[in-house]
């Protein structure tokens, strides 16, 4: 009994040192380059782009036209994830082949995310709603039971208990504590579209959701209840939030017209971070896995920035005129990018 | 005597041995199958020409065997000969566009089109090539692919199938996110991985084998086609994307070698037929649509649809168009009831349809429905048909993101290239609300995003949308169209599309507007009086946004106006007659100013009309309007009803009729039953 209990902790720390023995988190993006779209629907680039130290923003994978998102299982980095308007594409052997494990049952595709405890478990987010593995990512099946707007950009597992995951749809946040069989609405965040979730290292239990029109949502208990924060961008549609891994009093949240708006006291506080921005318009925010405090901003199509003081200067990251629908941080193995 | 033609790609056989008696229906059967074409054949095109040949004599042995006297209409035999004769000029001007000495240009379907002939060789091998060195185009690359795999396969060399194999493993088409992409991206998959039926996923894009792209790709299909004809095609009656449904179709009709998909491709391919046929106006695809173009609902017969039918059914002129093309090359023949029903203008009918919106991904409303886990809202087609025009309509709202054509007016033209036969109006709507409603784009930037290929989705101007402010009821040849704009909408008007060809435009005192368009008259009543202003008034399209939805803007585009009436609260009458059923112009303007007609827009819009045919017609904004006293029931409209065509929603099945002949589809157990002159119906 107590060893099933510890087998998921044991698995994590296991499997962890050994990822991360030969693997280190890299700054990514899903992007589509669209601002030099013209009388056409056809971005000029799209993919997964990673940064490298000495080489920028550099494609990763399989060039696709819609990708959404990526994941890597946080307990074997050979196991990568794309999150795609085909559905989902998946390489088990770092990045050198890909397939894609979905059908036609699965399409647009908006976040992975797999369960530490048990790579065969793995849950999406997709435009028509919540999709579930518990095979690797062979097949596939609906989870959607007790939830009616299914859209969804949007999901989480608990770090606490891979049991419990939470997802932001078109009526509001959910959560299941029984690995998506059953979702049940929390009532704290109004019911309108829950746009990005994200939550600190698993000892914080701190969790932000941004919303379309009902501004940003803070727990402090792994997403039990919930406050709205970030009063200033109350009414605004906000498409992006961080929480810093390394420290959960650091958080962030970026939307449309207000920019980024940062807090460096766990929320207590927010200060409006527009100036220095190439555009006020924000989709996706991150803080770096590898430099504590360091925040990622990306805005609509006029390039990325980053920080080092909480947004009080930037500092021009790349990626002009993509249009990102992810910013973040893969845990890639080196021989394998 | 027994007397076989062919069919639809398929053998038919008729008794004919008693002038009186029953024309009975023997069981038809698949050509290819009946002639031992079996699927392990690498290479059947030698063969598919044979039967080709062999199809022909048949129908030429059964035109003259049948002794029919030549007089309209047509017997089966002669249309099945003029289609043939139709598609080899078609095949013979579709090559004089290959200019072999020019290697830059040239498409796949010109490319297919070389190899098929065995012309210009070196040509196309350099182009494909081209085309080949980093594919573009997703679906829009794979099936001019596939049609260049197989219609071209005779003449392909091993360095040919190289490169080609080389683009499959190694580029990534993106699915689409239209039905109509769906379909192209899995027929070609198939019949892709027909071809190399054994490969490994290692050698295909998406790392699935050979059989699991063919499994999942068939499963899609008929998946499709179960939806479809249970509940009605999403993108409903689009006379540009017809273009692609008849490709992707045609491709599986011509060369899939799985007996069951082939055969349900066949009859899905008549299912569409059937549906632009009804809905035909000397060959211009008429009514309600869910997705035009510019220059589609300005000239329609720039549309596809047009190329279609005259290859298909003799109408109109003839257009260089890819899908006819790939008509053109599959060997299929279309039944010849088809032709009977879209030319067939004798007595003037009602056609009524169910379509449906699109897959609604979010803010599908309270009055959306679920088909097969899906959301999505029922859409009611009415088309009026006689031989001079067809007014069709839907009853209006939001049935289809950026592109809708709520209803239109489009006259009889035996030669409609180059004329504007058309009259119609709409709200110019767009949202961020629509465009979230059926893609998964943020709300900040999904109008942007749309409007850079759809570059006139944002514009006042614009003459195609589907509004959520509008309400729509027709009877036979009248119309009313009401309009409740809320504060803050961006366009607060109605522009009513006049074209350079109508005569006789007239503004009476009473408020009417009279105009003749070729054989039918036209007369409208805004409800707000507006001002005339040039077609493209912020001369977004005649400046060259667009690129090609807009190129040629001068030929089919300028010379145009529109009445632009601007109302939060707004309407009109429209009511259409045939110039032959009045002594003048001037007489039909008389009996529409003698019309009883009351309207108001306070405190809603609502408007009561006695048509022509002494109809009472009577609609308030938001409410269920009447006819003669009784509300329209939406509620038992059948997916198709009228003369030719009939189908429930649910049944997977559909009749077709046309004089003596009735032809039963059913999709359920893939039967196809034509009977002549049968009683036991």
């Amino acid at each position: 009994m107590m060893l099933s209990i510890f087998r998921p902790l044991i698995a994590l720390l296991l499997t962890g040192t050994f990822a991360f023995a030969q693997s280190e988190p890299v700054l990514f993006t899903a992007a589509a380059f669209t601002k030099a779209q013209k009388n056409s629907s056809i971005p000029t680039d799209a993919g997964i782009f990673i940064r490298l130290p000495d080489k920028g923003w550099t494609p990763y994978g399989p060039k696709i036209q819609q990708i959404a998102s990526a994941s890597v299982d946080p307990s074997d980095s050979r196991r990568i994830f794309l999150a795609c308007g085909n559905g989902i594409v998946r390489s088990t052997d770092g990045g050198q082949s890909w397939r894609m494990v979905t059908d036609w049952r699965v399409s647009d595709v908006t976040a992975i995310v797999i369960d530490p405890s048990n790579g065969n478990n793995i849950y999406a987010a997709s435009g028509w709603g919540l999709v579930r593995s518990q095979d690797g990512g062979e097949t596939w099946e609906n989870i959607n039971t007790g939830i009616d707007e299914r859209f969804s950009k949007t999901i989480k597992l608990d770090p606490r208990n891979p049991r419990r995951l939470l997802a932001g749809t078109g009526e509001g946040l959910f959560e299941s504590t029984n690995r998506g069989h059953k979702w049940k609405r929390i009532k704290d965040v109004p019911a309108g579209h829950v746009l990005r979730l994200r939550h600190g290292n698993a000892k914080s239990g701190v969790w932000l959701a941004v919303t379309e029109g009902h501004g940003a949502w803070l727990s402090h208990d792994a997403g039990k209840t919930w406050q709205q924060t970030a009063q200033a961008a109350g009414d605004a549609n906000l498409y992006a939030c961080a929480v810093d891994p390394h420290n959960a009093q650091n958080l962030a949240v970026g939307g449309w017209t207000v920019g980024v708006l940062t807090s460096i006291d766990g929320g207590k506080t927010w200060q409006s971070r527009r100036e220095g921005l190439p555009s006020p318009n924000v989709l996706t925010l991150t803080y770096d896995s590898n430099d504590p405090g360091k925040l990622w901003a990306a805005s609509f199509e006029e390039g990325t920035v980053w920080s080092e003081d909480a947004g009080a200067t930037w500092e021009d990251g790349g990626l002009y005129g993509a249009l990102t629908n992810d910013l973040g941080f893969l845990t890639l193995a080196k021989n394998t990018r | 005597m027994l007397l076989w033609q062919v069919e639809g790609g398929a053998i038919r056989c008729q008794s004919t041995e008693n002038d009186l008696n029953i024309h009975k229906t023997c069981t038809s059967l698949p050509l290819r199958r009946s002639l031992n074409m079996s699927g392990s054949m690498k290479n059947f095109a030698p063969l598919r020409r044979l039967t080709g040949a062999l199809a022909l004599l048949i129908l030429v042995a059964g035109y003259t065997s049948a002794g029919t006297p030549p007089t309209a209409p047509l017997s089966d035999g002669e249309i099945g000969f003029a289609y043939q004769e139709r598609r080899s000029a078609f095949i013979k001007a579709y090559l004089t566009r290959t200019d072999p000495t020019d290697l830059e240009r040239g498409g796949l379907h010109d490319i297919a089109l070389n190899f098929a002939q065995g012309t210009h060789l070196e040509w196309a091998r350099a182009r494909l090539r081209a085309v080949s060195k980093e594919p573009s185009g997703a679906m829009f690359w794979m099936y001019p692919m596939v049609l260049t795999m197989h219609a071209g396969a005779a003449h392909l060399n091993d360095d040919d199938w190289a490169v080609i194999r080389k683009a499959w493993r190694t580029y990534f088409p993106y699915r689409g996110d239209t039905e109509n992409h769906w379909l192209m991206y899995y027929a070609s998959i198939y019949l892709a991985a027909e071809i190399w039926p054994d490969l490994p996923g290692s050698e295909w894009y998406n790392g699935k084998s050979s059989a699991e792209n063919r499994a999942e790709a068939k499963e899609y299909l008929l998946e499709s086609i179960r939806i479809t004809t249970a509940y009605g095609r999403g993108e409903y009656d689009s006379p540009n994307y017809i273009d692609s449904y008849v490709s992707a179709l045609t491709l599986l009709v011509g060369w899939c070698r799985d007996p069951e998909l082939q055969h349900k491709a066949q009859m899905m391919l008549e299912f569409e037929l059937l549906d632009f046929a009804a809905e035909n106006i000397g060959g211009v695809y008429g009514g309600a649509h869910s997705r035009i173009y510019p220059k589609h609902v300005i000239q329609p017969s720039l549309a596809a649809s047009s190329a279609l039918a005259w290859l298909l059914w003799g109408q109109g002129e003839m257009q260089l168009n890819g899908s006819a093309l790939i008509v053109a090359l599959s060997g299929y023949t279309p039944p010849p009831l088809l032709q009977h029903i879209a030319t067939d203008r004798s007595a003037p009918y009602v056609h009524r349809e169910l379509r449906r919106t699109r897959w609604r991904m979010r803010h599908a409303g309270p009055d959306a429905v679920e088909i097969a886990g899906l959301k999505t809202k029922p859409v009611y087609k009415y088309s009026y048909v006689t031989e001079d025009y067809l007014l069709g309509s839907s009853q209006g709202g939001l049935l289809q993101p950026i592109q809708q054509q709520t209803w239109s007016h489009v006259w009889h033209e035996d030669k409609p290239l180059g004329l504007s036969n058309t009259f119609f109006a709409l709200h110019p709507y767009f949202s961020a609300l629509e465009g979230t409603m059926y893609f998964g784009a943020d709300w900040d930037t999904v109008v942007d995003l749309i409007a850079r290929s759809k570059v006139d989705y944002n514009s006042p101007d614009k003459l195609m949308s589907g509004s959520p402010h509008e309400q729509v009821l027709q009877h036979k040849s009248a119309l009313i169209g009401l309009y409740d704009i809320p504060a803050g909408t961006g366009f607060p008007h109605i522009n009513t599309f006049f074209s350079r060809d109508l005569t006789h435009r007239t503004e009476d005192p009473s408020g009417w507007i009279f105009a003749q368009g070729g054989p039918s008259y036209i007369a409208y009543r805004p409800f707000v009086a507006g001002e005339w202003r040039p077609t493209d008034w912020t001369g977004l399209l005649a400046g060259g946004a667009g690129a090609w939805i807009s190129s040629g803007h001068n030929e089919w585009g300028a010379g145009h106006q529109v009445y632009v009436s601007e109302s939060p609260k707004n309407g009109y009458v429209v009511q259409i007659a045939a110039t032959t059923d009045f002594d003048s112009f001037e007489a039909f303007v008389q009996a529409v100013k003698d019309l009883p007609i009351e309207f108001s827009l306070s405190p809603i819009a609502t408007a009561t009309f006695t048509t022509l045919d002494g109809t009472q017609l009577r609609a308030t904004y938001g409410e269920t309007p009447t006819v003669n006293g009784h509300r329209v029931d939406y509620d038992q409209w059948p997916l198709f009803d009228g003369p030719f065509a009939q189908a429930k929603p649910g049944r997977n099945e559909v009749t077709m009729r046309h004089g003596d002949t009735m032809r039963r589809l059913n999709f359920r157990d893939g039967s196809i039953k034509t009977t002549i002159n049968s009683d036991d119906e």
